[in-house]
């Protein structure tokens, strides 16, 4: 998907619209409906066996600084190995009223600064062959840009 | 066996994780997804809820890219960069490429650096520009608008932010190679 997409040849807007729609539903197919899924099991998992509030309880004065629960870490530190899984745990925290759009309205910036920062690694860094002594360096400056967002979030929402 | 009181073994059973589908406790107020589901059945539901918004979303990207939106914002983009980030302009194409695809705006970075059209300092800046809210655009619609109908703020602010941020977190970075590592880059230029 590069700035010269291939729109089907077709110069009409309603083709292009199609087009685009397609790959929505590919995205929805194939990213979004399976890593929801994952995240509403892990959810349930991390719940049944006590761990949610285990880390509720643990994470609830660094959270407190953003003005969000504790729980709200685990979107944090998921988002991290994946943004779709993160915006799957949010999002069944949501329903379970863990958390309320408030929250969600803080986190949301955040999940995608630090967004899928692993998968990244071998897609974005790697790909464009920066050098990996700078990894750690690059991966700091984006856990500083969630912190600044959510700081700033707090006052939005 | 009575696992009475040891609740946490039904992690580990297959229907339970599994789950439920919600019911209709309240038809009025419920919608398809009714209400109290649990676990992957739940969560399939939502997902499925959540296909149309990501279809009208991408549909409605493909349409602003073909008509240039691309190419506007590489233009408005462009006098920022030297002055801001210390990298060249045309870097720009590849940078606002990322907003769209992580994975295009990566190759275009490297082609610049094979093509020796930048140094591997800015080659760093550009990475880190990239890195933080990688596949801005397309990741915030296609995946954050499940959280759209939460938001307590509208949706365009923390585009906004995270597209601000991305300066910022580049600008670090540009610091921190400017002081701590700057015999590593002795010899550019």
């Amino acid at each position: 998907m590069s700035n010269n997409t291939k729109t089907a040849g077709s110069n009409n807007p309603f083709d292009i619209f199609v087009v685009g729609a397609r790959k929505g539903f590919q995205i929805a197919t194939n990213n979004l409906m399976p890593n929801v899924v994952m995240a509403y099991v892990i959810a349930e998992i991390l719940n049944l066996v006590g761990a949610m509030q285990f880390i509720g309880q643990i994470f609830a004065p660094l959270m407190g600084i953003f003005g969000l629960p504790g729980e709200a870490v685990t979107v944090l530190l998921t988002s991290w190995l994946s943004s779709s899984a993160g915006t799957g745990i949010a999002v069944s925290l949501l329903a379970k009223g863990i958390i309320n759009g408030t929250h969600a309205t803080i986190l949301i910036p955040a999940i995608f600064l630090i967004g899928s920062q692993l998968q990244y690694m071998g897609r974005l860094l790697g790909v464009a062959d920066v050098p990996q002594k700078y990894w750690p360096l690059l991966m700091l400056a984006s856990v500083i840009n969630a912190c600044i967002a959510m700081i700033i979030m707090r006052f939005i929402a | 066996m009575k696992i009475d009181g040891m609740k946490w073994l039904s992690a580990f059973d297959f229907t339970t994780l599994g789950g439920t589908f919600g019911t209709m406790k309240e038809p009025a107020k419920n919608t398809f997804l009714g209400a109290g589901g649990v676990s992957a059945k739940a969560g399939f539901l939502f997902a499925l809820s959540l296909v149309p918004t990501v279809m009208l979303a991408l549909g409605c990207l493909e349409i602003f890219s073909h008509y240039g939106a691309i190419r506007a914002a590489h233009k408005l983009l462009t006098p920022f960069l030297k002055p801001l980030l210390g990298i060249p302009g045309l870097t720009g194409l590849a940078l606002i490429t990322d907003l769209q695809s992580t994975d295009a705006g990566a190759a275009l970075s490297k082609e610049l650096y094979d093509q020796k059209q930048i140094t591997k300092k800015e080659l760093v800046i550009m990475g880190a520009w990239q890195y933080s809210g990688a596949g801005l655009i397309n990741n915030y619609f296609a995946i954050g608008s499940a959280l759209f109908a939460a938001l307590t703020a509208p949706v365009i602010i923390p585009l906004v932010l995270m597209f601000v941020l991305k300066f910022v977190g580049a600008l670090f970075v540009r610091f921190v190679l400017n002081v701590v590592y700057k015999e590593d880059f002795r010899n550019e230029q």
